[in-house]
């Protein structure tokens, strides 16, 4: 045999050529030397001397596809409108598809030769928006393809389409008589038969292509299946939707729609091309849900309230996928945490405030936070309406002028916690407890009031030697310097410092005692502070020190003079206290006292009766200290009084048969209570170290910026002042003011509302 | 004796002893610290001079080392540390 080109009579060789071909095409038996020859003789037809029959061959080829087609459907059209059709339609669709494919490859000398030549390129295709030209030749696979399309589906597309759409109606009604092999073959047919330009050839998925992004008109099985299909789900859905939501409560509606939802998405995967897979489930969606989007909403209180996590995460599964669907659950849900926290804290008992409010606010938080986690799997929208509800329930004033009390609360919780009296709690409980309460002092806004409070509180352990461990109490600060920063927690270190500093001081005094042969008729322990560091009252009243202790501060100071250069050292009585012994009453009792209370107790050491005059000079207190302490000895027992109310003539007498269950007590404590006008004060305090900490920042602000208008400069204060309090614009209008008058700043003279730096 | 006070345990605080409350060099104050510490106390101690005036004493060391003369910047005298 030879590849040479040679005359050949096109009619002879095609007749042979086409009795093959009708093998090929309705599949029967070829043999395999017929299937060699005829493919050499495409060859010979398409390199014929002197004429190549190339086009002849591909016209007639065409012929005889188009009339084969035919004559299938005029067989077809019998079943016109009956179910089988589907059935005859599929195995006909079945045996032609595989037989053209063979045809492609029996042609396909032809195809490569002759078709690759006239094909445009991919980017011509792309991007050329160059259309099919009318004889341009195809490969004969593809022009098979086209025949059918042409010649069998457009003519009985719709009556297809309607038998397909109805065997899925019908398995929706969960009847399956239709087998899904057969309409899914028939659906992918649609595909199939599209230009398979944009199939990669032997990929069998190449149906995702067939959405090419660039082919600008929807495709045969869009046009023709997809979109009816599509408009049929969404009437069925609507019909099922408003029949449902009558019958059904909300809940159990969204059961349903949800096992719908599922069911369709399984069906798509049955019957439907890839590409329609989202396009169904969303559409759907929008029948089931987003029709019904307001009777969901009006359920998310009700659901919130009853804390229905079931129907919860069905409505967050349901609406998420909308744009904007889960704003009103989101809403609801903060709502809802806002109104039962300030449920929860609304009414404290004074005794126990700072106790209930913690533990209330934290069992709320954790509620909602495990809500939030497993409900609406930590969404960010849900974790920020936890946290916008916890805020405006830990920030929240009854009125406007009173300053907020968490900051306050906290704090108190948290010294109950460290002091050594915790009763019942483990020390892995106390440590758990005070990592809670970081929780709540993130939301806080007031920063700085906590830590005032949180100050005073941690002086008075420290000056008392209440603290619970040492270790407890670094481990909570350095939590708060976690969550806000060095800053913050500076002055509590430098308490720290001065704590361990004064105990190496202590044990300097007795070595110098010892050295100097100096007894002191006490024991003697002393704590030095920096006068900056700590939160501390001054002497709030003139005093006279009982004799016997005289001796030891002066001791004490001659001592701290030789340390240190330049210090000045100043007592604070008030806050020390004393061991002493009661030798008068019939056992001999040993109290820790406050020193201006052994102070009062002392006067009596050469009498059993005083005047209140007396006593008072003695000490030299003034008239509410002194009322205060004598009150305190009185309530317990220690003192007696006639009189309720005490005069100037008042007399005091000492109660000798004073007896207690215990040999060893504190009576120091009754003194120490924080009083409200000391929390009044505190809050003064913050107030004036907050205008410091504003005029500071205007400051800080004018010198790098020079020149600023009023509004920015404000900007930047609440940004600097951000975590630790958010001033109100009319104290940094003070602040601003108060600067201009101080000659830090000035307003510039062309512009009203500018301000720039005084250097 | 009728109360016996065995022990007691007492608190102050102390404070610079200064003739001013300003150093000289710094004008911050002598509560507060240096311009180049961060906390005051123990860490920024003051220095006197045999000419009684008084300096946060890492003040006082920059300014004598950038100086050929060793004065005291207040009165110009020749700077001395006041011994004990």
């Amino acid at each position: 045999m030879s590849l040479r080109p040679k005359h050949v009579n096109f009619d002879e060789t095609w007749g042979t050529l086409r009795r093959t071909i009708e093998g090929v095409v309705t599949l029967s038996k070829v043999p395999r030397v017929e299937w060699n020859d005829r493919f050499t003789d495409v060859y010979t037809l398409c390199v014929a001397h002197p004429e190549p029959y190339t086009n002849q061959l591909y016209s007639e080829t065409q012929t005889f596809l188009r009339k084969h087609v035919q004559a299938l459907r005029t067989e077809i059209e019998k079943y016109e409108s009956n179910s089988s059709l589907l059935k005859v339609y599929y195995d006909m669709w079945v045996k032609y598809s595989q037989g053209v494919e063979y045809l492609n490859k029996l042609y396909s000398y032809l195809n490569q030769q002759h078709v690759k030549k006239s094909k445009l390129s991919e980017a011509d295709i792309t991007y050329g928006g160059v259309t099919d030209m009318p004889g341009h030749m195809i490969e004969i696979g593809e022009l098979g393809l086209e025949i059918w399309r042409q010649d069998m589906l457009e003519k009985i597309q719709d009556t297809l389409i309607e038998l397909v759409l109805e065997a899925i109606r019908s398995d929706r009604r969960g009847d399956t008589a239709v087998s899904t092999t057969i309409v899914n073959g028939v659906v992918h047919s649609f595909v199939a038969v599209e230009d398979p330009k944009h199939r990669i050839p032997g990929d069998p998925h190449t149906h995702l292509t067939v959405c090419h992004p660039f082919s600008a008109s929807p495709t045969f099985y869009e046009k023709a299946f997809e979109a009816p299909f599509l408009q049929d789900t969404g009437r069925y859905y609507q019909q099922e939707a408003s029949k449902l939501i009558t019958t059904c409560s909300v809940s159990e509606y969204m059961e349903k729609v949800i096992q719908k939802l599922n069911e369709e998405d399984m069906r798509a995967r049955r019957y439907l091309h890839a590409s329609s897979y989202g396009k169904l489930s969303s559409e759907c969606h929008r029948r089931l849900v987003s029709d019904h989007l307001s009777a969901l909403h009006s359920e998310c209180r009700i659901m919130v309230e009853n804390d229905r996590r079931q129907d919860l995460t069905n409505t967050y599964g349901l609406l998420k996928p909308l744009a904007s669907g889960l704003n009103v659950l989101a809403d609801t849900l903060e709502a809802h945490i806002k109104k039962e926290g300030l449920e929860a804290v609304g009414n404290l008992k004074p005794e126990t405030a700072h106790m209930d409010f913690v533990e209330s606010i934290i069992l709320l938080y954790k509620k909602y936070k495990d809500i939030v986690n497993t409900v609406f799997k930590s969404d960010q929208m849900f974790i920020s309406s936890l946290d916008k509800a916890c805020t405006a329930v830990i920030n929240f004033r009854q009125c406007t002028k009173n300053p907020c009390r968490s900051p306050e609360l906290l704090a108190k919780y948290c010294d109950a916690l460290l002091k050594k009296s915790t009763k019942g709690y483990s020390e892995t409980e106390v440590d758990e407890k005070l990592s809670q309460s970081i929780i709540i002092f993130r939301y806080i806004d007031d920063k700085d009031v906590f830590q005032k409070f949180y100050s005073r509180n941690l002086a008075r352990r420290l000056i008392n030697h209440l603290s619970h461990s040492m270790d407890a109490e670094e481990a909570m600060i350095n939590r708060l310097k976690q969550a806000c920063g060095y800053e913050f927690t500076n002055k509590l270190h430098r308490m720290f410092t001065d704590v361990s500093v004064s105990s190496d001081l202590n044990n300097k005094f007795n070595d110098y005692l010892t050295k100097e042969g100096i007894k002191l008729p006490i024991s003697f322990s002393i704590m030095v502070l920096q006068a900056g560091a700590w939160p501390l009252q001054q002497n709030p009243s003139p005093f006279a020190i009982p004799q016997i202790l005289e001796s030891s501060v002066q001791k004490f100071e001659t001592f701290y003079g030789r340390q240190f250069n330049g210090r000045k050292l100043t007592w604070l009585h008030h806050l020390s206290s004393c061991d002493v012994k009661l030798s008068y009453t019939k056992k001999p009792y040993f109290i820790i006292m406050q020193t201006f209370q052994i102070a009062v107790l002392t006067s009596f050491e050469t009498c059993d009766e005083m005047v209140y005059r007396d006593i008072r000079e003695a000490t030299r207190l003034t008239d509410d200290q002194f009322v205060r302490h004598l009150q305190s000895l009185i309530e317990c027992k220690l003192l007696e009084c006639d009189d309720k109310e005490f005069t100037q003539d008042s007399i005091i007498k000492l109660n000798k048969g004073y007896s207690n269950k215990r040999a060893k007590f504190r009576i120091s404590g009754a003194v120490q209570k924080e009083t409200p006008q000391e929390v009044e004060q505190t809050h003064v305090s913050v107030e004036e170290d907050r205008k410091i900490f504003i005029q500071a920042a205007i400051v800080r602000i004018m010198k790098s910026r020079k020149v600023i208008k009023h509004n920015v400069l404000i900007q930047e204060v609440l940004q600097l002042s951000n975590g630790r309090f958010s001033p109100t614009i009319s104290v940094i209008k003070k602040c601003i003011e108060t600067l201009i008058e101080r000659a830090y700043l000035e307003r510039t003279p062309n512009s009203a509302d500018e301000y720039s730096y005084v250097a | 004796m009728k109360v016996k006070i065995k022990g007691w345990n007492t608190v102050a605080v102390w404070k610079w002893l200064a003739n001013d409350d300003k150093c000289g060099i710094c004008r911050a104050p002598f509560d507060g610290c240096c311009s180049d510490c961060k906390v005051p106390g123990d860490d920024c101690p003051l220095v006197w001079g045999v000419c009684s005036h008084c300096f946060h004493m890492h003040c006082i060391m920059k300014w004598l080392a950038a100086q050929q003369n060793q004065i005291c910047p207040m009165c110009r005298q020749d700077w001395q540390l006041k011994s004990e």
